[in-house]
């Protein structure tokens, strides 16, 4: 039975129960149809000009993987380490925490940060935790940051593929001096001097690279710091909470700062932000 | 965007990587060494998702010592490119290993060697192979400018046009690149 | 009818001791000796070149194989259990460095050879190793000399001989170790194995491991030159 002409009079087919009937009138017609903007007359907003709307959603949240929700960020200097974090917590547009705990204190010479899903991130840290300790009782020395890292991204490796999320800094002072390692879920790690991650990572980037300098002094790179991650939580919706800073140096952290970020807004800008286009109040 | 070529010359072999570290949008390093030396006089220059990338690369290389450990003797650049191909197709029907690879050497008697692999275990013995979106601009630049009698200073020189025309073309070109050349003496880092 | 056959080998006797490994140590003993000496900036080890074959090869039979870069082993014993032993090290090592990225540590393979030595005094139906080894190498600047035994047990030690004629040796080390450094770490090896081996280069290797670079042999020349100076003093 062929029709010449697209338009179905389908009642009740609007939402995702209709899905099915239209598949089925689809078939009926003997057409592998793929239905355009106009078809769907029924639907009160535009809906996207695919055949199967329930797995579309999916894919573009596949693709676009929505970024862990965090700001964490990590820079080797002269004079040490520094790691800062945010400590927002959100499910979609609700914020679930302002106090999440982001650094895991592996050991007092090693550090984590966290990004991505939060049971991602405190388990398999905790786990590695554990890993490092085992090391430290059979070989009667601390594990390296080198080794620790690769752990981990053994680790991560070994879920590739299988929904794991977490983008992480492991990083901290052995032998060999200091150093920071980014290991994420999907298995990589690498070695740096710099970095940034989560979804106000390019908003704290941008202050970071801009201030960095290889020999500030401690309080300098303190503060740059904290400002990094300040200005990411001004702009980044899903971070936010208190701003922790920690400095690693040959004898392991310690934590120095810990200051909320409207504090902090409040004391950056006491006559309100200069870009924004209303003060705010 | 990733980008790896390789140029087998007379006596020689070059491989040249994109040195960057990326994670969606960020560019997270700009110093990846992405060239892997497997011994004295062979190199594994790799590009692909980061994982499996680092993985099956350390995967090779530690394989290639424990044989030279075992058995005394190093392995060939052939041997190495075809235990690796190997490895991929396994790895091909279970969990493939999302890396392309250039393996390139030097051995007594045979002389240099330019093995191109990719994630689904092809494998061949090439002049000049390379992979990611600039080597579709470059692999013709270098078809006409490669001939049999190549020497390193015209490899280093086609290696620089390459880098070149992906910076000027390429939407997405990496900023830093790292080169590396094999040949008699053993492995070295050259810059352009 | 299986009651024969699941009794494992390793049993205590009622006294305590496990036969089969005190036995197992005496098949060591029946080895070619080597002596291992630890000095300041090397560990040096000086094995007895067991006879070969008129027909054989000799360059197939030496006693230093090496593990890793910086790890070599030298072992005194069946020379086929050795090898075994040897090829799970060399995995081993490879393994750690493809999980940890760093090269494993002198004891880590001392280690894991013993566990492998010790599963054996402890499981059903297999024999212990008749090996005892001494795995040497260098963790940063610190050369270490490690050894195992037919137990299962290591531990580190600053010299020590195994193989024919080891606790004459020992004792004499006991007696006579100081700490050296350079070639006199050579010459005190020589010295200890010479105790009870024929003083000739034809039937005595000495290798050294220096920071940095495999366990090498010293050319023929040179234990001749220093068995001159010993025979000499």
């Amino acid at each position: 039975m062929a029709v010449s002409s697209w338009r179905m009079d389908v009642p009740g087919l609007d939402g995702k129960c209709g899905q099915a009937s239209r598949a089925a009138a689809d078939l009926a017609l003997g057409q592998d149809a793929l239905l355009t903007n106009a078809e769907v007359t029924q639907a009160n907003f535009p809906l996207p000009a695919v055949q199967n709307l329930d797995h579309f959603g999916k894919k573009v949240e596949d693709l676009v993987k929505p970024d862990h929700g965090t700001t964490t960020l990590g820079f080797i200097f002269k004079n040490g380490v520094i790691i800062a974090v945010d400590s927002r917590a959100s499910q979609g547009s609700y914020v679930s925490s302002q106090t999440v705990k982001k650094v895991i204190e592996i050991n007092p010479y090693l550090l984590g940060t966290m990004a991505g899903g939060a049971a991602d991130c405190a388990f398999w840290q905790r786990n590695l935790g554990m890993q490092c300790r085992m090391f430290e009782l059979k070989n009667k020395k601390r594990i390296t940051v080198c080794a620790a890292s690769k752990m981990l991204a053994n680790t991560m490796y070994s879920y590739k593929g299988m929904g794991l999320s977490m983008g992480s800094m492991v990083a901290g002072w052995d032998p060999s001096g200091p150093a920071i390692y980014y290991v994420d879920s999907d298995g990589q790690r690498t070695k740096g001097t710099i970095f940034s991650v989560g979804s106000g990572s390019l908003y704290a980037y941008g202050v970071l690279d801009q201030g960095y300098k290889w020999d500030m002094d401690i309080e300098t790179a303190v503060e740059l710091g904290q400002r990094a991650i300040y200005h990411a939580q001004f702009r980044d919706a899903v971070s936010g909470g208190t701003c922790s800073v920690y400095h690693i140096t040959q004898s392991g952290w310690v934590k120095l700062r810990g200051n909320n970020h409207y504090d902090l807004h409040y004391q950056y800008y006491p006559d309100g932000h200069a870009t924004s286009a209303n003060s705010v109040i | 965007m990733e980008y790896v070529m390789g140029i087998k010359g007379k006596g020689f072999a070059m491989v040249c990587t994109s040195a960057t570290a990326v994670q969606q949008i960020i560019t997270m390093k700009h110093d990846e060494d992405k060239i892997l030396p497997l011994g004295t006089h062979s190199l594994l220059a790799t590009s692909g998702e980061p994982g499996d990338r680092v993985q099956f690369s350390e995967f090779v290389a530690a394989n290639v010592r424990l044989y030279a450990l075992r058995n005394g003797s190093k392995l060939s650049t052939k041997a190495i490119a075809n235990f690796s191909r190997g490895e991929l197709a396994t790895a091909l029907r279970k969990g493939p290993k999302s890396t392309n690879l250039l393996v390139a050497g030097y051995d007594k008697g045979k002389g240099a060697s330019l093995y191109f692999l990719d994630y689904l275990a092809t494998m061949h013995d090439m002049n000049i192979a390379g992979y990611g979106y600039g080597s579709w601009f470059v692999l013709s630049m270098y078809d006409r400018m490669w001939h049999p009698d190549l020497t390193e200073a015209e490899a280093l020189e086609m290696m620089r046009l390459g880098i070149e025309e992906v910076k000027n073309r390429l939407v997405v070109a990496s900023p830093t690149y790292t080169i590396k050349i094999v040949d008699e003496a053993g492995i070295r880092t050259v810059t352009v | 009818m299986s009651a024969k056959y699941d009794r494992a080998i390793t049993v205590f006797s009622p006294d305590g001791h496990l036969f089969q490994v005190e036995y197992a140590m005496e098949a060591v003993k029946r080895g070619t000796t080597a002596v291992g000496i630890r000095g300041k900036d090397s560990v040096v080890v000086a094995v007895e070149r067991k006879a070969t074959a008129k027909l054989q090869d000799a360059n197939t039979v030496r006693k230093l194989v090496q593990l890793d870069e910086n790890t070599s082993l030298v072992f005194a014993g069946l020379l086929a259990d050795a090898r075994t032993l040897i090829d799970r090290a060399r995995v081993e090592a490879q393994s750690y460095k493809l999980t940890m990225d760093e090269a494993p540590s002198v004891e880590h393979i001392a280690r894991h050879i013993a566990n492998i030595q010790q599963k054996h005094t402890q499981s059903g139906g297999v024999r212990p190793f008749g090996v005892s080894t001494f795995v040497l190498g260098f963790e940063g600047d610190n050369p270490r000399l490690f050894q195992t035994d037919p137990s299962g047990t290591f531990s580190e030690w600053k010299a020590n001989a195994v193989g024919r004629n080891s606790k004459t040796i020992r004792e004499y080390l006991e007696k006579n170790f100081e700490e050296t450094e350079g070639r006199e770490t050579q010459v005190l090896a020589l010295k200890a194995l010479t105790e009870m081996v024929e003083p000739s280069s034809k039937n005595i290797d000495v290798a050294v491991m220096r920071k940095g670079t495999q366990a090498v042999y010293l050319p023929s020349e040179e234990v001749d030159a220093i068995l001159k100076e010993l025979a000499e003093a």
